[in-house]
């Protein structure tokens, strides 16, 4: 039992301490970028408290923001506090999906930097059988959310296809093909199917009811079931990766693909399956996101989930429960930031600062060991860097 | 790793403790004006600057604050967060997010809302029926009126014959300028008998020449060039910040000059007041300061407001730079046109 503890812990450390470190700095930048700090610069005293008061308000809205906010709870109960928790998971969920695809990807030796193309497609599908069709309820939302998943899992499978059978890189193709989604939802919403009656912005009707996934909190919380997917489809992956055979013909691929062919595995097989179920995942969240909480398909619906993505398997070290908090913790910065916004002067953008800081330690671990003098930080910057040599 | 661990632990302490004491005082006099930007960037030169500076304007009487979207996912949890800061009122920048806000203030009456650019009415699924909210204030702009006036000017200015116009995305908002620019060009034409061509708009086909976004600024360079290759030597871009790269072009080749739209560019963007001839203003500014100012005093209504040359809340900018190579003649017609078009004689 302790082996196990100290092995969550072994690998826990890394992007703790990098958490940790992107913090202390991100300080520096909150207190410098203030102007009520910089006008006290010339009294060291009154600088020092000013600076630690600033930084201090601001993650502590960080914190109200996007866990508990005791400010909240007059006059609506206890329970209305965690208003902020419940958009932190909504935020999140999308999240979890295409940080999954990604982390799948790494776990195969494939660098899926495609999640935003593949949420985009999962988005349309669901978007187009939510509001076209009218169906009873559950039957309405599975089959939007599998017209999403096949959509999605196509336009990945593409990726894996192209690799395996003429061995054009998947990160060119990805990226490519990322375009080529932004693009495309951009002409569909001006198509007369697609098009909202009576409007020319490119927005899509909204889901029929019968093709929203359900709120779990209430009709005051946005939270949806959407979230119960994410866990379940990373308990999927977990479960694909570590007991089923082509699990582990997925790792032994991305552990030494010549060792793996000589081993009698089909290479371009598992390159094709890796990326149709990366794309069904990410295509997953795009569903997830469409059907749980926006509702209406609109040409920027796909935000910056897939690239965040990366950062998000990245942190998470490409497994499937570390993506989930990493995901988590990403939804946290986000919708606490915009309580910092509002309530101190701190702008949105530092959470920006504290993301990039965080991947930037993350990468470089042998910084981390010598900042904090640890020892046997263990690192996975092998499996991450895979994917570039093909 | 002690040490450190120590001297972090320290200071996360100390700023925690100190954080948590110095909780911001609250002023009981002023109002506590909120402002969801739309996608963009409070620093756009353009639009959301606009809004934000009239918002800005009246920080004496109200606490103003705004929160930036990064896509239209943003809305929704943007203005929940101002609804639970219990601002008085609530201010949606740009017609995307004109739904959310109706919806936002059904569900709070005692809240005064407004969207900047949309009529801002609850209309049902396939909109054939839209109402208006008795707490939410359309704030909108009849923007072809002085683009009116700039495509004469324009058409009057060019000396190659053709002029041109591009937008961000064939949003309503962006449409109605190039609308009115080419129709200003079309009047000229029936004036003078001349026939300036105007590239990028169709006024009858409703069709012309887009980005596709508010953000490429590739894109925009592109398009301008183009423009320049088929010998327009007035540009009008209708994109946000992205004139800043059509004025860029007409710097760089001198074969141009650049129409800017929303605030007067001579202020807004100075570094390219030389190739500007002038602004088609758009009085987002003032509007949204009036809107924050009724709050005040109490006399907000849910009445639609609508910026026209009238009004006052659209104007075109003087020319600055361009007074002494726009003949006087052109520069006496043009205003000639914007007090017809005021006084109703003249009908775009």
């Amino acid at each position: 039992m302790k082996k196990v503890w100290e092995r969550i812990a072994g690998s826990a450390l890394l992007p703790f301490l990098s958490f940790l470190l992107a913090f202390f700095i991100s300080g520096f930048f909150i207190a410098f970028s203030d102007a009520n700090v910089l006008k006290t610069v010339g009294h060291p005293g009154k600088f020092i408290t000013t600076a630690l008061s600033t930084v201090g308000n601001a993650y502590l809205a960080l914190f109200q923001g996007s866990i508990f906010d005791p400010n909240l709870t007059a006059g609506h109960g206890f329970m209305r506090g965690f208003y902020p928790l419940s958009e932190t998971i909504v935020t999140a969920t999308p999240l979890i999906l295409t940080g999954l695809a990604v982390a799948l990807a790494f776990q195969s030796g494939l660098f899926n930097i495609g999640a935003q193309g593949q949420f985009i497609f999962g988005a349309i599908g669901a978007s187009y059988v939510g509001f076209h069709f009218t169906f009873s309820p559950v039957l309405h939302v599975a089959l939007a959310l599998i017209a999403g998943v096949v959509c999605a899992a196509l336009y990945g499978g593409l990726v894996g296809l192209l690799k395996a059978r003429t061995g054009a890189h998947e990160v060119i193709v990805t990226i490519m093909l990322n375009y080529i989604a932004g693009f495309f939802i951009l002409w569909i919403l001006k198509t007369t199917t697609f098009l909202r009656p009576r409007r020319i912005d490119p927005i899509a009707p909204d889901v029929k009811p019968s093709a929203q996934l359900p709120h779990l909190a209430g009709a005051d919380f946005r939270l949806h079931a959407g979230i119960l997917i994410a866990l379940v489809a990373a308990y999927f992956v977990w479960w694909i990766l570590n007991r089923t055979t082509i699990g582990f013909q997925f790792r032994a691929v991305g552990a030494n693909a010549s060792a793996a062919r000589t081993a009698g595995i089909s290479v371009s097989r598992v390159t094709i399956s890796t990326m149709a179920l990366c794309g069904a995942l990410a295509g997953l969240g795009g569903a997830v996101h469409v059907l749980g909480s926006q509702y209406a398909l609109t040409a920027d619906i796909g935000g910056s989930f897939g690239f965040d993505a990366i950062t998000v398997a990245l942190l998470g070290r490409a497994k499937p429960f570390g993506t989930v908090l990493a995901a988590l913790l990403f939804g946290a910065l986000r919708t606490g930031g915009r309580t910092m916004q509002s309530n101190t002067t701190t702008p949105l953008d530092i959470v920006l600062v504290i993301q990039a800081l965080i991947v930037l330690f993350i990468a470089s671990p042998t910084l981390v060991r010598f900042i904090f003098k640890v020892k046997n930080l263990k690192t996975n910057a092998a499996m991450t860097a895979k994917g570039w040599n093909g | 790793m002690k040490k450190t661990l120590k001297y972090l632990s320290v200071v996360a302490a100390v700023a925690l403790v100190t954080g948590v004491a110095v909780a911001p005082a609250s002023q009981a006099a002023k109002i506590k004006a909120c402002v969801v930007l739309d996608t963009g960037g409070v620093d756009d030169h353009s639009f959301n600057a606009g809004a934000w500076a009239g918002a800005q304007s009246t920080s004496a009487i109200a606490d103003v604050s705004y929160l930036p979207s990064s896509s239209a996912a943003d809305f929704a949890p943007n203005i929940k967060k101002f609804i639970d800061q219990k601002c008085n009122v609530i201010i949606g920048v740009g017609f995307s997010i004109s739904g959310e806000i109706v919806k936002a203030g059904k569900a709070n009456p005692t809240i005064k809302f407004a969207v900047v650019d949309d009529g801002a009415m609850d209309c049902n699924a396939d909109y054939s029926v839209c109402n208006a909210v008795a707490n939410v204030k359309g704030l909108t702009f009849s923007t072809d009126q002085a683009a009116f006036q700039a495509g004469y000017l324009a058409a009057g200015y060019s000396k190659t014959g053709t002029v041109a116009t591009y937008g961000g995305a064939p949003y309503p908002t962006v449409t109605i300028f190039m609308d009115g620019f080419a129709k200003g060009v079309a009047y000229y034409n029936k004036a003078k008998k001349k026939n300036v061509k105007v590239l990028g708009w169709d006024p009858a086909k409703k069709t012309g020449t887009f980005v596709g976004d508010f953000s490429n600024t590739s894109k925009a360079s592109q398009l301008s060039q183009g423009f320049e290759q088929q010998g327009a030597d007035v540009i009008m871009p209708v994109a946000g910040g992205l004139g800043a790269s059509t004025a860029k072009q007409s710097q760089q080749s001198g074969k141009s000059v650049t129409v800017w739209v929303d605030t007067d560019g001579f202020y807004s963007a100075p570094q390219y007041g030389s190739v500007l001839l002038t602004t088609v203003a758009k009085g987002l500014g003032a509007a949204v300061k009036s809107v924050i100012t009724d709050v005040k005093k109490g006399t907000f209504t849910g009445a639609p407001y609508v910026g026209t040359l009238a009004n006052g809340g659209v104007s075109i900018s003087p020319l600055h730079d361009f007074a002494s190579k726009v003949p006087s003649r052109l520069q006496l017609e043009v205003k000639m046109i914007g007090r017809q078009i005021a006084s109703g004689t003249l009908k775009i």
